[in-house]
């Protein structure tokens, strides 16, 4: 009896012991949460800097006091803006033709090359940024710099393939053979089968993967960092503009700033956060509306 | 026999890699009139409805020797395959409308036609839904998504959508294999009033419908055609031993 | 025909974004070998990044050199991104090595050295050791800056070698020894990958057993997907701050290779929890039901028919982590920090090769150096991605199966 008691109580110790590692996940995102907002509310809260002027600024001047980062706000979203106008459709396209028109041969080399370009770390996109598109940029640019909006959007844009294609390709292979077959039956062609009846049948799959491919280039920091200007004030007016996205502003600073530059730097990072939570929720509602249907 | 010879096969061997799924098939189907394929499962009924309307092309390994005749033209030589599908229209196993409006699942076909009157199309997705005896069910709600429909609407929409396409043959591949009994007597009934329109080809595992609808009859056993005649010759008095036991219910 | 037009049209603009997407991977990795593949030899993995200067204790001791003068001149192995030859080399005998001197950049400076230019098998300066007695073997391209006190700033390569020879008993000599290698950056990434494997893996793994083994679906398990996907979806940056926040500043643990991988070990979690979750769910249900039938209990058959068949599907993940601790770079950046050393213990800092990378790119502007660095980082990459295709693979034979 005792040895069957012994064994019950260590196999609910244990299972006690996989719950906590299970909440770990919960635990961890709560202290991000916790910690970044504590940090980067703290100078609003105590007053040390107008939420308003965080917000509307244009110019970042730790020196003077001035931290306004309303310039990187629109920087992120047109950097990002841009790579998804030219990253989703090469995206989708390449997902078509690896999901639809490779043999089993292609399309396990491209999808072998996809997954490449996902594991290649984000810095080396942007040495071969720095190395090839700006001096690229800076030929065709009226500006003294090739460090801009528009090398930014190409880096990104490349670097947001590997998820829209992946994501992409799956959804498309999951689109259920019946509606080929029915389209073909109907004396449709290859293409307008492709066009009018597996892309609309994955919609909300591809949806989702343009997503993630936003939440990865709103995200994106040292690709980004090397080949974007980092300027200290400057809405961009034109695309070969430098740009500072949030995400640099953080990374440039973090490691010397203190006091309310310090805690302002978290506050971009709560801003940051505000816009990923805001694309987390949009990836979790179409993956349930899916469901749903 | 005067009716004209829509479809005439001459020695078809089929292939899957190795594995040979057709064994010199030679037969002549009939206009206007409903064929039924009968034979237990894996017997290359199917696989021979899907080489009528060159399905078999989206299968990799497929490999096809011997002639099919239609309108007599050899179907496997060159020709366009599209212009094939839109005379010869094929209604599946599974009810498989696609994830779009009634009225978007039956302009679907013409649309790709390059069909882009908006009056014709009305017209034309009209006459198709009353056809397949499915207007009066769906007229109020054309622009609802095709999926809320029940199996055995889905399966007339089916029919509607290949009817729309104006086709001179429709094939059936055990279309109301996935239905209940009411649904299937609908469709069964469908098929008898469409018959005398167009040329109707249907495999199905169940003999009793194979008699109920179907002018003549061809029995499959291994990828060979043992038994083909007038259905009610094949189901009273079969000439080979095999089709006799097989109607019988001795196997299969 | 307008069909045909079109669908040919649909279809090139489809050939055009593939192959798009193919050269752009091609253009990067061959950009990246091209620029760098100069720099990376056996020196560049071996070597330190920042010079090293130190004081050598060599014995003195007669070696005559076994090549001739011929075969000397040729084994000039003077590293291309230092040092262009001015005059020698000159064998000396009482250290059993040659010497040349050379002009020496290093970082836009240039002035003469004395290098070492070769080194017979049983040269005494292979058995050189600091002050403290610890041994410290000299190499060929390391610079020779003094002997027992005498500078050799000044001096003709025939005067610095008489010099050295006229020297007896134990010879002191300040050394640099060159750096530009990332062996350092090797270690540190070795380090953090394994370390942050060690915390990561087994909370992964556990949590993942409660997700499939034991929690009922509901709230609570929707609860944990629902963090573990915004863990995912969260970027690296943020990550950082959070591990600056709490455990550079909270806990007190420093910039370090202890909060670098604790922050990185967060975000693997996500990653191993869903891959281990997926590989648990192709277990089929009747071998659990089977062990329970023999009377095992839940854990001995989650450990002995469970696990074991998920183990290539968590390898699958491990690998994949490994990739990501690799690649993670803004993370580290604010955690790890950025200085090129092999962290003493666990709360020193170091670099890894990708802030490395960064780093020469952003604060030195040396691409090349950068896609040196980037190669031995996508080697690592490719191997990694093939192991782990190898190893899906295998999930399929079982699945097949």
């Amino acid at each position: 009896m005792e040895a069957i008691k012994r064994k019950k109580l260590r196999e609910r110790i244990i299972e006690n012991i996989f719950l906590l590692c299970a909440c770990v996940a919960v635990i961890s995102l709560l202290a991000i949460t916790f910690f970044v907002f504590y940090n980067g509310l703290a100078p609003f809260v105590s007053n040390s800097y107008s939420l308003w002027s965080f917000l509307t600024g244009v110019e970042w001047r730790p020196g003077s006091n001035m931290y306004g980062i309303f310039y990187m706000i629109v920087g992120s979203v047109l950097a990002t803006f841009g790579a998804i106008l030219i990253g989703v459709p090469v995206a989708i396209l390449t997902a078509v033709f690896i999901a639809e028109m490779a043999g089993s041969r292609a399309g396990k080399v491209i999808r072998f090359a996809v997954e490449l370009l996902a594991g290649i770390p984000s810095v080396l996109y942007g040495v071969f940024g720095l190395g090839i598109i700006v001096p690229y940029v800076l030929k065709i640019s009226p500006m003294a710099q090739g460090e801009s909006l528009l090398a930014t959007v190409f880096v990104l844009a490349i670097m947001i393939l590997p998820t829209v294609v992946s994501i992409s390709e799956t959804s498309l292979s999951a689109v259920p053979k019946e509606y080929r077959e029915g389209s073909y039956a109907l004396g449709a062609s290859k293409i307008q089968t492709i066009f009018r009846v597996v892309l609309p049948a994955a919609k909300s799959g591809i949806m989702t993967g343009v997503i993630l491919g936003i939440g990865r280039a709103i995200g994106e920091t040292m690709a980004v960092m090397l080949v974007c200007g980092n300027p200290i004030a400057g809405i961009p007016t034109s695309l070969f503009s430098q740009i500072r996205p949030l995400t640099t502003n953080i990374a440039l600073e973090m490691g010397y700033a203190s006091g309310v530059h310090q805690e302002l730097l978290y506050s971009t990072g709560v801003v940051l956060f505000v816009f990923i939570m805001i694309i987390n929720f949009a990836v979790n509602r179409i993956v349930k509306t899916k469901v749903g249907n | 026999m005067d009716k004209k010879i829509k479809f005439n096969t001459k020695n078809l061997d089929l292939f899957y890699g190795d594995f040979q799924a057709l064994k010199s098939i030679n037969l002549e189907i009939c206009e206007k009139e409903v064929t039924a394929f009968i034979g237990p499962s894996g017997c290359g009924k199917s696989t021979f409805l899907r080489c009528l309307n060159r399905m078999n092309d989206l299968i990799e390994s497929v490999r096809i020797e011997g002639e099919i005749l239609f309108d007599g033209q050899d179907i496997n030589g060159d020709i366009d395959v599209i212009n094939l599908r839109t005379r010869v229209g094929m209604v599946f196993q599974k009810p498989n409308p696609f994830p779009m409006s009634i009225y978007e699942n039956i302009a679907y076909g013409p649309k790709c036609q390059g069909l882009k009157d908006k009056t014709q199309l009305d017209k034309l997705v009209k006459e198709s839904l009353i056809k397949a005896a499915l207007w009066e069910e769906v007229k109020d709600r054309l622009n609802k998504s095709a999926l809320g429909l029940s199996g055995g609407q889905q399966q007339r929409l089916c029919i509607a959508r290949t009817i729309a396409m104006q086709p001179e043959v429709i094939l059936m591949d055990e279309p109301t294999s996935a239905l209940d009994p009411i649904a299937t007597a609908k469709i069964e009934d469908l098929m008898s009033k469409l018959k005398k329109d167009y040329t109707i080809i249907i495999v199905t595992h169940s003999m009793q419908q194979a008699g109920r609808i179907s002018d003549k009859t061809a029995f499959f056993l291994m990828g060979e055609v043992v038994e083909y005649g007038e259905t009610p010759v094949i189901f009273t008095n079969p000439a080979d031993k095999r089709t006799e036991d097989y109607i019988t219910g001795r196997f299969g | 025909m307008g069909r045909k037009v079109k669908d040919n049209f649909a279809k090139g603009i489809i050939y055009l974004a593939t192959g798009i997407t193919l050269s752009v991977l091609i253009f990067i990795v061959g950009f990246i070998f091209v620029k760098g593949i100069g720099l990376v030899n056996f020196d560049f993995l071996t070597r330190d990044f920042n010079e090293k200067v130190f004081y050598a204790f060599v014995q003195n001791e007669d070696v005559s050199m076994s090549i001739d003068e011929e075969a000397l001149k040729q084994k000039t192995p003077f590293d291309d991104r230092y040092e262009s030859l001015i005059e020698g080399p000159i064998y000396v005998d009482n250290i059993g090595a040659a010497i040349a001197k050379v002009t020496y950049k290093n970082n836009a400076t240039e002035h003469e050295q004395l290098v070492i230019s070769y080194i017979e098998k049983n040269s005494p300066l292979t058995n050189a050791a600091d002050s403290t007695g610890k041994e410290m073997r000299i190499g060929t391209d390391y610079v020779i800056q003094s002997i027992n006190g005498t500078d050799f700033e000044g001096l003709s390569l025939d005067e610095a070698a008489a010099l050295i020879k006229n020297q007896s008993d134990e010879l002191k000599i300040k050394v640099v020894q060159p750096g530009g290698g990332v062996k350092s950056n090797i270690i540190t990434t070795l380090y953090m990958v394994l370390l942050s494997l060690v915390i990561a893996i087994p909370l992964g793994i556990f949590g993942a057993i409660y997700l499939t083994e034991y929690a009922k679906p509901g709230r609570f398990v929707n609860t944990i997907r629902f963090a573990a996907e915004c863990l995912s979806g969260i970027p690296s940056i943020i990550f950082g701050l959070f591990g600056m926040a709490f455990f550079v500043v909270a806990l007190k643990l420093q910039i370090s290779l202890l909060s670098g991988s604790l922050t990185v070990a967060i975000i693997l979690l996500p990653v191993i929890i869903r891959s281990t979750e997926e590989a648990l769910k192709t277990v089929p249900t009747s071998f659990r039901e089977g062990s329970l039938a023999l009377g095992a209990t839940k854990l001995q058959t989650i450990f002995k028919v469970v696990l074991p068949c998920a183990v290539p599907g968590i390898a699958t993940a491990v690998l994949l982590s490994i990739g990501r601790v690799v690649g993670e770079s803004a993370a580290l950046l604010l955690t790890a920090g950025t200085v090129a050393q092999i962290p003493g213990t666990l709360l020193s800092p170091g670099s890894t090769l990708t802030v490395q990378a960064y780093y020469v790119a952003k604060e030195e502007g040396n691409i090349e150096l950068a896609c040196a660095i980037g190669i031995v980082i996508i080697v690592i990459v490719i191997v990694l991605n093939i192991l782990s295709r190898i190893m899906s693979d295998k999930l399929d034979v079982f699945n097949k199966k």
